[in-house]
């Protein structure tokens, strides 16, 4: 393979793994809560902020900086739950409009206390792996990395223990799952820091390798709705499948064309998912 | 008496459901409750079971009242509602379905040896235990449900609609598994549509019509019951 080509994979490989971190969070949270989290975005960017305060200001190893910032990024997610979604259970549409309004918190008090300026976080390793003439950071190598660890663990958590099942369950038919004795406040307790965690955690790995500005979450938000949508929404497996596909997609016409032609090759691809398939790649029904 | 409504009253926004509904259900054996579309039998089981919280009224279970607990507590105190529809989890397989019913016991072993139990009483589903429940068809996702109720340890199980939509075949084969859940010692709520099946396995029966009791008694009774048999058992 000629070496511009395998670079193109190995940048792709990286867009691909944060981004499925991301999607796959919120197709959680819509699947157990039954709520588009727009503010997902933000809490991408909070994960990055984290980094900043704990790793840059707070000169703690980065990987305690990581680990520190999807505590604090997981449990957003639960303050989110208890104080927005939680009173409009019955009302999803409340939720996201909740949602956006968290949005615009986080935001500002991302300014208030940072500044409106990116912030500089100084690189985690200078390391790289070379094979030819491509390379591939350290840093986006721990990226890819701590993805696949990450959604292994996931998807461990959900086929193989009783609140995985509980979570899948309360996605599937709710009703029917207060009728095990499933407590729905609790699932979506872990749905939200499960959820909001994973975020938290592509924010803080990839932020030496993005300066984290306020507004960070825009352009990952839209990212990660095309990748629900062509994935099949509810669909954890289609995510994945979907941010990897888009991910190649869009950096393959980023490298040879340009970004915006990319963005809109984006947007072709799942109008075109959506003709032939409506309901997604992998989403087999409509899900309440 | 292990469960007793009393004069039960529900609305859906503002449309009376039930209005005014007591019965109650004997530690043994099977109560059936029939009437028509509408006549609020589902309404009955969902609010005992706590899916739908009555406007007025008392439900007691083993002594205690529960109308007031929400649902995932009431299946605590030993009440398993199959619902109507069925309501299994489509995309867990049929072994997660059954586990999941067992969700707030920590007894592990006999778990296992009533998942077994399970297995015993419905072979096919051993033979697909690690398919998707959607995959099955009517009557084996109809035993899905049964056996995940069953795998909460109830001691009362409430069953609406277990013959709807099944073969003739399989709607004797559901009538023999709810004869079999009673006399093994988990007294049955049933309801039914299916009138003349319900009063030939039941001991008593409620007639549910436009959400009062309209009539109940003795199961053989209720069988020669002139206003019953014209209204419900087509002769």
């Amino acid at each position: 393979m000629p070496d511009f080509l395998l670079q193109t994979v190995f940048n792709a490989s990286y867009a691909a793994s944060y981004m499925a971190l991301i999607a796959v969070g919120l197709v959680l949270i819509f699947g157990v809560m039954g709520v588009i989290n727009f503010a997902h975005g933000e809490l991408y960017m909070a994960g990055a902020y984290a980094i900043v305060f704990f790793y840059v200001w707070s000169g703690l190893p980065f990987f305690v900086a990581v680990a520190l910032g999807l505590v604090f990024v997981g449990c957003l997610g639960i303050l989110m739950e208890l104080t927005l979604f939680r009173p409009l259970r019955t009302n999803p549409l409340g939720g996201l409009i909740a949602s956006i309004g968290f949005l615009l918190i986080l935001q500002t008090l991302a300014v208030l206390g940072f500044g409106l300026r990116n912030q500089n976080v100084p690189p985690v390793s200078q390391g790289r792996i070379t094979v030819g003439g491509a390379f591939l950071t350290y840093e986006r190598l721990y990226v890819i990395i701590a993805t696949i660890g990450l959604l292994t663990a996931l998807y461990f958590f959900l086929r193989k223990s009783k609140f995985g099942w509980a979570l899948r369950a309360c996605a599937q038919d709710r009703e029917a799952a207060a009728l095990q004795g499933i407590s729905i406040n609790q699932t979506a307790r872990y749905a939200m820091f499960i959820g909001a965690a994973l975020a938290g955690v592509a924010g803080a790995m990839t932020a030496p390798l993005v300066a984290p500005s306020p507004y960070m979450g825009h352009s990952v938000i839209v990212t990660a709705f095309i990748i629900i949508i062509v994935g099949g929404i509810g669909s954890l497996e289609g995510a994945v499948v979907a941010a990897v596909l888009y991910a190649f997609v869009h950096t393959f016409v980023t490298t040879f064309y340009d970004g915006v032609i990319a963005n809109i090759v984006g947007l072709l691809l799942m109008l075109a998912v959506l003709v032939v398939k409506p309901q997604g790649l992998f989403g087999v029904r409509e899900r309440a | 008496m292990l469960l007793e409504v009393r004069n039960l009253h529900v609305h859906y926004n503002k449309v009376a459901a039930l209005k005014g509904v007591s019965l109650q259900v004997p530690s043994g054996g099977i109560v059936t409750i029939i009437g028509a579309n509408g006549a609020g039998k589902s309404t009955t089981l969902r609010s005992i079971s706590g899916l739908t919280k009555p406007s007025k009224g008392e439900i007691h279970f083993d002594g205690q009242r529960i109308d007031n607990l929400p649902a995932e507590k009431i299946v605590a105190r030993g009440i398993a509602h199959v619902p109507e529809g069925r309501r299994i989890f489509p995309d867990l397989t049929v072994e997660e379905n059954l586990r999941i019913g067992a969700f707030l016991r920590t007894d592990k072993a006999k778990i296992e040896s009533d998942i077994e139990d399970i297995f015993q009483r419905f072979p096919r589903l051993k033979e697909r235990r690690t398919q998707w429940a959607r995959t099955l068809s009517g009557g084996e996702q109809q035993m899905v449900a049964i056996g995940r109720a069953l795998m909460s340890g109830p001691k009362l199980l409430l069953l609406d609609e277990p013959s709807m939509g099944l073969s003739p075949v399989m709607v004797q084969e559901m009538a023999r598994i709810v004869s079999d859940i009673a006399e093994r010692g988990v007294p049955v709520v049933l309801v039914e549509q299916n009138a003349g099946l319900a009063l030939k396995l039941a001991s008593y029966a409620y007639v549910l019509e436009i959400g009062t009791v309209a009539v109940e008694g003795k199961a053989s009774d209720l069988q020669t019951n002139d206003h019953v048999r014209r209204a419900y058992l087509g002769a």
